[in-house]
């Protein structure tokens, strides 16, 4: 994992905080294997983009389905 | 068609403690609960001292860690006070009949600190960086709506914004539904946690607060000549009804009854008393009218008391106006004098003392209560808690807008 993904795993476990770390892989599936609903994903973002100083569109948000889903879109994001 | 209402449950997290019985110890000892400002820098304030809960105070062992983060900390703390009286109660399973059972909290203010932080962010981030967490932790019957949550209360459920009688008008409300027959058991109270610069200085701007930051547990002393303004403090208080016969079939505990509930309005100024006292003694009227008491019967209030100038003054006078001679034999406390003002939270704190005063046969004391103010001139309890046997008593709530509330207790049997 490079340093974004690591932050990107911090970050999802201070929202999904009774969700086990050891279970928040980059391959994880946000909603079906780590039990994420709607407010927690907007709760995500929110702290993703304050972290990161870049911006997730509703658009990119519905296209997430995995850790690694949000740490491509922040790289992505940072790019631009 | 009137029922009677029991109190089943009691839950307290005020600046002297968490718990109730820490609460009651602490008061009867009359400890006060005021000290320096510790939970910001409060340099640029006129007041910088307040009735803030304990740094240590740690609401983990009532809330799952996600909830937390989520939670406004007037939800944190009411959520807190809420599972000790539903625990208390015996009503941690979720009920046979959910309908049946209401939740009805007050709360001044609300989310106040998440509002300023949210503008705080706002302006500096701007508006694409608002947090989705603001608006729930904000609003006032979110809790009620938490609560409901927690314990599968499916029945009426609604926040009361009353100012300084929000938790006595909530208990007031609660209490009507359930002796109405509208409901069985109803979960309700106060909360408030709006210490930090934005609260403080608008109370400044009031000139409301008292500025006795060099001795600030002296500072909260209701009916004292030297009083200057009341002290702002952070607290919950929540209490579980019932009705009585269910209470009784269930075999939960009986801790007093509530027999009466007045609510009036003075229609005579924004932020002042009616100098009369004319709204505050029809209050106390209507609580003794709902069950039938004659004033003689009563021996103790809990004042709202909250070291003004105006309010202590007003509030002698609709005593001495409902009680007439009967009124030097009241016992009259005013627990503000330890607890500070918390406020939308402060009407439901005091009608759990009120209810452990008829209990224990305790009347708790006025601290600070050196040099009474002539014009306050009945037996407020000084600064020694009273031993004396009781069976009724009044709790007293007095908001910024006139509204006044008055609850009525019984002693259980």
């Amino acid at each position: 994992m490079d340093d974004i993904e690591k932050k990107v795993v911090d970050l999802v476990a201070e929202v999904l905080v009774d969700v086990n770390k050891e279970n928040i892989r980059l391959d994880a599936k946000i909603v079906e294997d780590l039990g994420a609903e709607s407010l927690d994903i907007y709760d995500m973002i929110a702290l993703l983009e304050d972290e990161f100083g870049t911006e997730i569109s509703d658009e990119e948000v519905e296209k997430i389905r995995t850790v690694q889903d949000v740490a491509d879109f922040i790289k992505a994001g940072q790019k631009k | 068609m009137s029922r009677r209402v029991a109190i089943t449950g009691m839950g307290l997290v005020t600046c002297l403690a968490t718990g109730v019985d820490e609460n009651w110890k602490q008061i009867t000892n009359g400890r006060s609960g005021i000290g320096p400002i510790q939970s910001f820098d409060p340099q640029r304030l006129v007041t910088r001292i307040a009735g803030e809960i304990a740094a240590d105070f740690d609401p983990s062992g009532y809330i799952p860690k996600k909830e937390l983060r989520r939670m406004d900390r007037h939800q944190q703390i009411g959520m807190v006070a809420a599972c000790q009286a539903v625990f208390q109660a015996g009503l941690n399973e979720p009920p046979d009949d959910p309908r049946r059972c209401a939740v009805i909290v007050g709360s001044g203010i609300g989310g106040l600190t998440t509002i300023h932080d949210g503008f705080e962010i706002l302006r500096e981030k701007g508006p694409k960086r608002m947090p989705p967490m603001i608006i729930p932790m904000a609003v006032g019957n979110l809790l009620p709506g938490m609560i409901a949550m927690r314990f599968g209360l499916k029945g009426p459920n609604f926040g009361v914004v009353n100012a300084c009688s929000s938790g006595a008008s909530a208990i007031g409300e609660a209490y009507r539904i359930v002796s109405m027959g509208f409901a069985d058991v109803a979960v309700s109270g106060g909360t408030e946690a709006v210490i930090g610069e934005f609260a403080i200085s608008s109370f400044n701007a009031l000139r409301a607060l008292s500025t006795r930051n060099e001795a600030p547990e002296k500072a909260s002393r209701p009916f004292d000549k030297d009083r200057d303004g009341f002290v702002l403090a952070e607290g919950a208080g929540m209490v579980v009804l019932e009705s009585f016969e269910r209470a009784q079939e269930r075999g939960a505990p009986i801790l007093g009854e509530i027999v009466g509930y007045g609510a009036t309005c003075d229609a005579y100024h924004i932020v002042m008393p009616d100098p009369e006292g004319v709204g505050a003694h029809e209050a106390m009227k209507l609580a003794l009218d709902d069950c039938g008491l004659k004033p003689e019967q009563v021996q103790y209030i809990n004042a709202h008391g909250t070291s003004t100038d105006l309010n202590d003054k007003t509030e002698t006078i609709a005593i001495k106006r409902l009680f007439g001679k009967h009124a030097h034999n009241l016992s009259i406390s005013s627990t503000k004098s330890m607890t500070g003002h918390a406020l939308g939270a402060a009407g439901a704190i005091e009608a759990i003392f009120t209810a452990l005063t008829l209990m224990h046969g305790i009347a708790p004391p006025t601290i600070n209560l050196d040099c009474p103010d002539p014009q306050c001139d009945l037996d407020y309890t000084p600064n020694k808690s009273v031993k004396r046997d009781m069976e009724y008593a009044i709790s007293n709530s007095f908001a910024f807008g006139g509204q006044n509330v008055s609850l009525l207790f019984r002693r259980s049997q």
